[in-house]
């Protein structure tokens, strides 16, 4: 039996319908209500700006390369070639007590199991002050041991783990686990997609320090066939030494939607699972809820940087810029998106160490 | 004892005597057990005998084949013990295997709940560690990666996983592990709806080999004349049938009952439902009643106890209406008073024949053939318990499937005609599932083919030139804006939906053809059986208003149908008629509508709408020179002879291949085309196409001799809802001839007398350009 021939129509037919899908709501300005974090909300003003400003991009951007648009230069590897963007930020990260925290973690008593706040208080009235003290205490002797073991081997990615089950995973203890690493050893990452999941990552940032300033590598995909070779030189960032993750909210989204994409590709890759990571969302959620109407990267950053950007785009637009790109050709869309997710790489990285400053700051 | 009482009214009683055309008896059957090739873990085994169950001969023998690795398609009646069947394998299974998964795929979730019940205490007292779990819309979010990852029997419904899907890395465990997938109540997917849920477990299965399994088919459904094939569709791989009942049953008398036995019918079928609901329920039989819907099980409730409150009061409060909207509790209380005894006679809607849970009665009183012949036996099913005797009653309508059923009662007692259809060549459905599977793996042009057909790469470019898709190196990349999964709703073609609004509140979607149909401007709409009056059709909104309306006039849609034939597919000769199969283009104009009440004209009004133009699959015939002749000759009018054959040939579809009559759409001309050849098509009134007409197209002998007899055995002399009147007829039944109908389905079932095979014309080519 033959197929029917498709009618030209299909094409159009999915396009119009996908168009009745958006996975963002336009909102009169000033309505705060549920755009805390809501990553559905789009104030009115900004998508007006942002539409206008697609218009003035294609019209400027008319006829000039992929290539002479952005100076960066094609990689090859295993998976392919990519397009890879890179710039150097100077970034002064605050000096860090480590002391402090290693005194901070043997004092808290309440790390082993058995031991709640109550408890730590009693034990601490009775001349148990560290978890040394509790090695020889009869009762918690033994569950003392594995935790002193843990603490003591620095592991950051285990201390997180014990940390995080005794108390929020947001806690200051798993911040500060962070200052066990080098400068060197932090990997910011952010990337942009065509949406939320089971769609391709379009942008993939990775701010890393070397010699006091931030190196921002970005991997832009020209064409959906480069996102292999993509996702492939992200994870070698990623991968060997002590390296530890630094995202915005990467635990619900950066990081899951990157191991979907890999399993997507069934790219011989180890999924990224056994890597200390920090979400710095968490922290912030934690240092600054009820302060700030919206807990927003780019909210943050006014507040807490003083940072204001132009010409930027809302994040969910992104797709829609991408889509224009792909069905034009022309890369002034792509312009704003490899912009905005430069800033967030740096705003990251910066209200990362702020964090850090304030917590365990010398 | 009451049923035989009832029994003998029926053949005394001067008025049921004549109306009771047919009754057949079900004689009563022993268990018949049968034996398993290897025998089972000590635990199941232990499990059988401490709930006094030994296996009967069907549930061995798909235990038998399901263990020996082959898929099974069970279709043994309900209560027979099915679920048995499948979970025993699966269990042992899981017994054996301590990575081994399964997924049960139910339609609705009180199925789903029903079933959970069943699998939890399976999995307690065998002590196997199955943990099933429900996973759906309603699974909390802190439950889902659990489930996900530990519970190795996953119950779930066909639009959860659409949505799943594109998530596997995080069902790796059960995907790289899953053994059965056990797909009850299958037969429910069939039609637009089959087609999409067919797609959807190919998007499945090519997800459990890239993570390394190939599980094994476990499919049960009603009776169907096509459970092979079906399944086969349906699934994509080769089916085992276990068909042998060998489950116990009671005496049951069939009892096929016509108002319209005399061509006249003095009263409605309503009112007769009615009369024989007081009858059994004076005979002390509890009776369960299913009506078309629900306003006249409501008024057939309240005719009933107006009846027997004649007798007594009592008698009266014994007979209450059951339906969807009532409360829990009303519905708790009903079937409380159902087994105490309290409660004799309850009447219910169609849509209610699984969803009822009140168990098994002594009567049943269907009131118009619910549509598939699987229907009428699963309502007929709900009489009889614990082997006693039991009785149901089937009232005929006045339309010709329920005609037919009178006149030809050795069909209905047969063995099923119905086949179910599944279409996986719809352009616009398979399209749709591409965009999915290409979102959940790039899709290869060769590896695929095996589950999306070998045509499905020409799809690709026209999907990527909107966008929708990207080719790389690794194969097409879903690359759209929204989610693919959002994109496609599993319940019909893709296309411009019209929302049904009254007084702000939505009643329901209907596709622009539909809605052309049933809900133009000043159209009487019937939703679950209630009236509205459509006062606004809004095109530019695709907005329908309407208000509730109580008149005693209904509307009939007039239109113009202009059929093209795009590509003839296929041509064979059925007793020496040309037919042929293949692609046309429909174009539908709706020119204005009457307003009728009973036969009578009560006005006609215009209307203006844009012509509906879409491309579908037909057959076609073309009645030979000597038929026409034949019919001229006696003065008879051959375009009305066409016409009535086309209907008698639409209204019969269904008997043959599961569908409403309103799902295919039909055109007759005594001089079409260049060659002003007569021509009769029958196609399917869907974008596309879902393979109804194509099916149709294999059997044509058993619909040309069941539309001919249908319409020979009337007893109207020119026509009449009974035979070849069509209610959905855009022609407003002109014109009709009844002698001249019965003259070409005549010769469409039979031999010619002298071969004149003076060589077959391309009928197609005829008509093409």
């Amino acid at each position: 039996m033959t197929a029917t021939h498709a009618p030209t129509r299909i094409g159009d037919l999915w396009h119009q319908r996908m168009q009745t899908l958006k996975e963002y709501e336009v909102v009169r300005d000033g309505n705060i209500f549920g755009a805390g974090f809501s990553n559905s909300v789009v104030f009115s003003s900004e998508y007006e700006q942002a539409r206008q400003q697609l218009d003035h991009l294609l019209s400027s951007y008319q006829n000039r390369s992929f290539e002479k648009v952005f100076s960066g230069k094609e990689i090859s590897n295993d998976c392919g070639t990519c397009f890879s963007l890179t710039t150097t930020h100077p970034i002064h990260p605050p000096a860090f007590d480590l002391t402090y925290y290693r005194n901070t973690i043997i004092r808290d008593l309440t790390l082993v199991r058995g031991i709640g706040r109550e408890t730590e208080k009693q034990l601490r009235a009775r001349g148990y002050q560290t978890l040394y003290d509790l090695a020889g205490h009869p009762k918690y002797r033994s569950h003392v041991q594995p935790v002193i073991d843990c603490t003591s081997r620095e592991d950051s990615y285990d201390i997180i783990d014990l940390v995080g089950k005794r108390h929020a995973k947001s806690h200051p203890l798993v911040l500060g686990a962070a200052g066990l690493h080098e400068h060197e050893d932090y990997v910011f990452l952010d990337i942009e997609t065509m949406g939320l999941f089971s769609r391709p990552i379009i942008l993939f940032g990775i701010g890393v320090m070397k010699n006091r300033a931030l190196d921002v590598h970005q991997y832009l995909l020209s064409d959906i066939d480069e996102e292999q070779a993509a996702l492939y030189e992200t994870i070698s960032h990623l991968s060997g030494g002590r390296k530890a993750l630094v995202t915005f909210n990467g635990k619900a989204f950066d990081l899951p939607y990157i191991n979907d994409r890999l399993g997507y590709y069934g790219m011989n890759i180890p999924a990224i699972t056994r890597i200390p990571h920090f979400d710095v969302l968490h922290f912030s959620r934690r240092r600054w809820r009820n302060q700030f109407p919206s807990l927003r990267l780019t909210a943050l950053e006014r507040e807490i940087l003083h940072i204001y950007r132009e010409d930027d785009i809302p994040g969910q637009m992104v797709p829609e810029f991408y889509e224009t790109y792909l069905r034009t050709g022309n890369c002034g869309p792509l312009v704003p998106i490899v912009e905005h997710n430069r800033q967030d790489i740096l705003s990251l990285a910066l209200l990362f160490f702020h964090l850090m400053g304030e917590s365990y700051g010398c | 004892m009451a049923v035989e009482d009832v029994l003998r009214l029926l053949t005394t009683n001067p008025v049921y005597r004549d109306r009771v055309v047919h009754t057949h008896i079900l004689e009563s059957e022993t268990p018949h057990y049968g034996t398993l090739d290897t025998s089972l873990p000590d635990s199941i085994t232990s499990y059988l005998d401490q709930h006094g169950i030994r296996l009967y001969t069907h549930q061995c023998d798909a235990i038998n084949r399901i263990r020996a690795g082959k898929n099974v398609i069970l279709t043994t009646p309900t209560a027979s013990g099915k679920t048995l069947a499948f979970n025993i394998p699966v269990f042992t299974a899981l017994n054996s295997d301590p990575d081994a998964r399964a997924l049960y795929l139910y339609p609705t979730k009180a199925l789903s709940n029903d079933q959970l019940g069943t699998l939890e205490e399976m999995a307690h007292y065998t002590g196997i560690s199955a943990k099933p779990a429900i996973y759906d819309g309603d699974t909390t979010q802190s439950r889902r990666a659990a489930i996900r990852d530990n519970s190795r029997i996953i119950i779930s419904n066909p639009y959860e996983i659409h949505h799943v899907l594109s998530w596997h890395m995080k069902w790796r465990l059960l995907f790289a592990n899953l053994r059965y997938i056990v797909i009850d109540e299958a037969h429910r997917y069939r039609g637009v709806f089959g087609s999409h849920i067919a797609m959807l477990i190919r998007r499945l299965s090519r997800l459990c080999l890239h993570y390394g399994s190939r599980p094994q088919f476990i499919l049960s459904t009603a009776t169907l004349a096509n459970p092979v094939e079906f399944s086969c569709r349906l699934t994509g791989h080769q089916f085992e049938l276990v068909d042998g009942n060998g489950s116990p049953h009671g005496r049951k008398h069939f009892v096929l009952y016509n108002p319209f036995y005399d061509g006249v019918g003095e009263r409605s079928a309503h009112e007769e439902t009615k009369d024989l609901l007081v009858s059994c329920v004076k005979n002390d039989l509890q009776t369960l009643c299913f009506t078309g819907s629900r306003k006249m099980a409501e008024l057939v409730t309240l005719w009933a106890r107006e009846d027997a409150r004649r007798s007594s009061a009592q008698l009266a409060d014994a007979i209450c209406a059951y339906r969807a909207g009532y409360l829990p509790e009303d519905r708790r209380a009903i079937e409380a008073h159902l087994k105490d005894g309290a409660m004799k006679g309850v009447v219910s809607t169609n849509a209610l024949e699984l969803g009822i849970d009140i168990g098994s009665l002594d009567a049943v009183i269907i009131s118009g053939y619910p549509g598939t012949m699987m229907s009428t036996w699963q309502q007929a099913g709900r009489a009889g318990r614990k082997g006693d005797v039991s009785l149901a009653l089937l009232v005929a309508q006045a339309n010709p499937l329920d005609q037919y059923f009178m006149n030809h009662p050795e069909q209905f007692f047969s063995r099923s005609n119905e086949h179910a259809i599944v279409d996986t060549e719809n352009p616009y459905i398979l399209s749709g599932h591409l965009l999915c599977a290409a979102a959940e793996l790039p899709l290869r042009e060769d590896k695929d083919r095996v589950f999306f057909g070998d045509s499905f790469p020409q799809l690709l470019p026209e999907l990527a030139s909107t966008d929708l898709v990207r080719k790389t190196a690794r194969g097409w990349v879903y690359s759209g804006r929204g989610r693919a999964a959002e994109l496609v709703s599993l319940g019909g073609i893709p296309g411009e939906t019209f929302r049904i609004m009254c007084h702000g509140k939505m009643l329901e979607t209907m596709d622009r053809a539909q809605a052309y149909r049933e809900a133009h401007n000043g159209a009487i709409l019937l939703h679950q059986g209630e009236m509205f009056l459509v006062k606004e059709m809004d095109l530019e909104t695709h907005t329908v208003r309407v208000t509730e309306a109580d008149v005693d006039y209904y509307t009939q849609p007039l239109k113009e149908v202009n059929l093209t034939v795009i590509e003839m597919i296929e041509t064979r000769e059925v007793n020496g008629v040309k037919c042929a199969f293949g692609v046309v283009e429909v174009t539908e104009q709706y020119t204005g509508y009457k307003i009728k009440r009973g036969d009578t004209i009560l006005g006609i009004e215009p209307l203006t709408l844009p012509p509906l133009t879409f491309r579908t699959k037909a057959f076609w015939l073309i009645p030979s020179s000597d038929t026409e002749q034949n019919v001229l000759k006696r003065d008879l009018d051959f375009a009305g002879g066409l016409h009535g054959a086309e209907h008698a040939l639409i209204s019969l579809m269904p008997l043959h291949v599961m569908c409403d009559r309103w799902d295919i759409g039909g055109l007759s001309s005594a001089a079409y085309g260049e060659n002003r050849e007569p021509v009769i098509f029958v196609y399917d009134g869907y974008e596309g196409g879902i393979g109804l007409a194509e099916k149709a197209y294999e059997i044509l002998n058993d619909l040309f001799a069941t539309a001919h007899a249908l319409v020979r055995d009337c007893r109207c002399d020119e026509g009449c809802p009974s035979c070849i009147y069509s209610p959905k007829c855009g022609n407003d039944n002109q014109p009709l001839d009844k002698i001249a109908t019965v003259l070409i389905l005549n010769d469409l079932c039979k031999e010619p007398e002298k071969s004149d095979s003076a060589g077959y014309v391309d009928a197609g080519g005829a008509v093409l350009s």
